[in-house]
């Protein structure tokens, strides 16, 4: 489905991926920066990071979906995504249901909660904002739906010992 | 012998391309991710805004902070891990080398393209930084910038001599402070880090 030995490639000092620059990082910058972000901020470090993944999703996603026409169907969109979630190491995703109005998503296994657990140990609150952001902005460009589109919460976290993290996905515009 | 860096590259673009069964990059001994320069940018340039002018300074020092630290234990993972030991230590004939190895692996990660161009035993470390994402995202969001905005290479800077010089690990994290000289942000040509003993 996507050649992934030709997509993440380097021009010159630079890394790209499906022609977007991007930067490898790894579980101590992505926590401290979410610690950082929590601690002096508080819900809107929260917002800040939501939406920051949220931007920088829509846009490499929809250069991908660009690039990748023949994917027509919601299925091998879907499908996609997880793939470059799994294959950018952020984890595995499942999409179970999920339409254009919303749906329900499972992700038994993350970089940022590996990190965050091996940083910090066990949360009281739900902490991937990461994942939250990821998805919305996923489906905004699959939905072909503008950024903010949709909202994302996470009710169960593995952060917080939940066996997995559960995202529901609604339309703030419904 | 000198640091063949790109033996280094070769080895993270092809360890970026493993993972394992739950989607976790395990590499140099730190987990990975890869994800577009503009989630970086965008998440300390607008925590920089919101933090408003009155408080920039401190912005400033916690976007360095967090990168020193995590530059701090994740060089300390990578130079303990497996990968290192087979590719990079062979090329290493005394501790100033790891200096070398460790710019070769930030160039892999995407950092920039970034050159020692001084190294002071114990004193001093200069590198220079043609293209930092950071400067180049600065540009590229916000014009041309009043001071120096590449935090992250900042905080790194110091942790490559904390790790070096500094007191063991996991003591030695801020023994050393560098400063952004000359930023691309702010219409220098390159990106100067200097990194000197801190005052404490």
């Amino acid at each position: 489905m996507i050649d992934w030995k030709s997509e993440l490639t380097r021009k010159g000092h630079r890394v790209v991926l499906s022609g977007q620059p991007i930067a490898m990082h790894c579980h101590h910058y992505n926590i401290n920066l979410q610690k950082t972000l929590e601690e002096t901020l508080g819900d809107e470090g929260v917002r800040l990071m939501y939406r920051s993944v949220e931007n920088a999703v829509f846009f490499s996603f929809k250069s991908l979906l660009e690039q990748y026409k023949k994917l027509k169907t919601l299925k091998s969109k879907l499908e996609m995504a997880s793939i470059l979630y799994q294959n950018s190491g952020l984890g595995i995703i499942h999409f179970q249901d999920v339409k254009s109005h919303g749906g329900q998503i499972n992700s038994p296994a993350s970089h940022h909660v590996t990190g965050w657990l091996a940083k910090h140990g066990r949360r009281n609150t739900p902490g991937c904002h990461f994942a939250r952001g990821w998805i919305a902005g996923v489906l905004e460009a699959i939905f072909d739906r503008p950024i903010g589109y949709y909202s994302v919460n996470e009710p169960k976290c593995k952060m917080m010992r939940n066996d997995e993290c559960v995202f529901d996905v609604k339309a703030d515009a419904a | 012998m000198a640091i063949d860096g790109s033996k280094i590259i070769h080895a993270v673009m092809e360890g970026s391309r493993i993972r394992e069964s739950k989607g976790i990059i395990p590499l140099f001994g730190v987990y990975l991710s890869l994800f577009p320069v503009h989630y970086y940018n965008m998440l300390s340039f607008d925590f920089e805004k919101m933090l408003g002018k009155h408080r920039s300074t401190e912005a400033e020092s916690l976007l360095i902070k967090a990168a020193q630290e995590c530059g701090y234990a994740t060089f300390q993972g990578i130079r303990n891990s497996w990968e290192w030991e087979e590719i990079v230590a062979p090329m290493i004939d005394r501790k100033e080398d790891q200096v070398g190895g460790f710019t070769a692996v930030a160039i892999a990660f995407g950092w920039g393209d970034l050159v020692v161009k001084e190294l002071i035993p114990d004193e001093k470390l200069v590198i220079h930084v043609g293209d930092s994402y950071e400067a180049s995202g600065y540009i590229s969001s916000y014009g041309i910038a009043k001071s120096s905005k590449c935090y992250m290479l900042r905080g790194v800077a110091g942790a490559f001599m904390d790790l070096i010089y500094g007191e063991d690990y996991p003591d030695g994290c801020f023994d050393f402070l560098a400063e952004e000289s000359l930023c691309r942000a702010k219409g220098d040509e390159y990106c100067e880090f200097i990194a000197r003993k801190s005052p404490h």
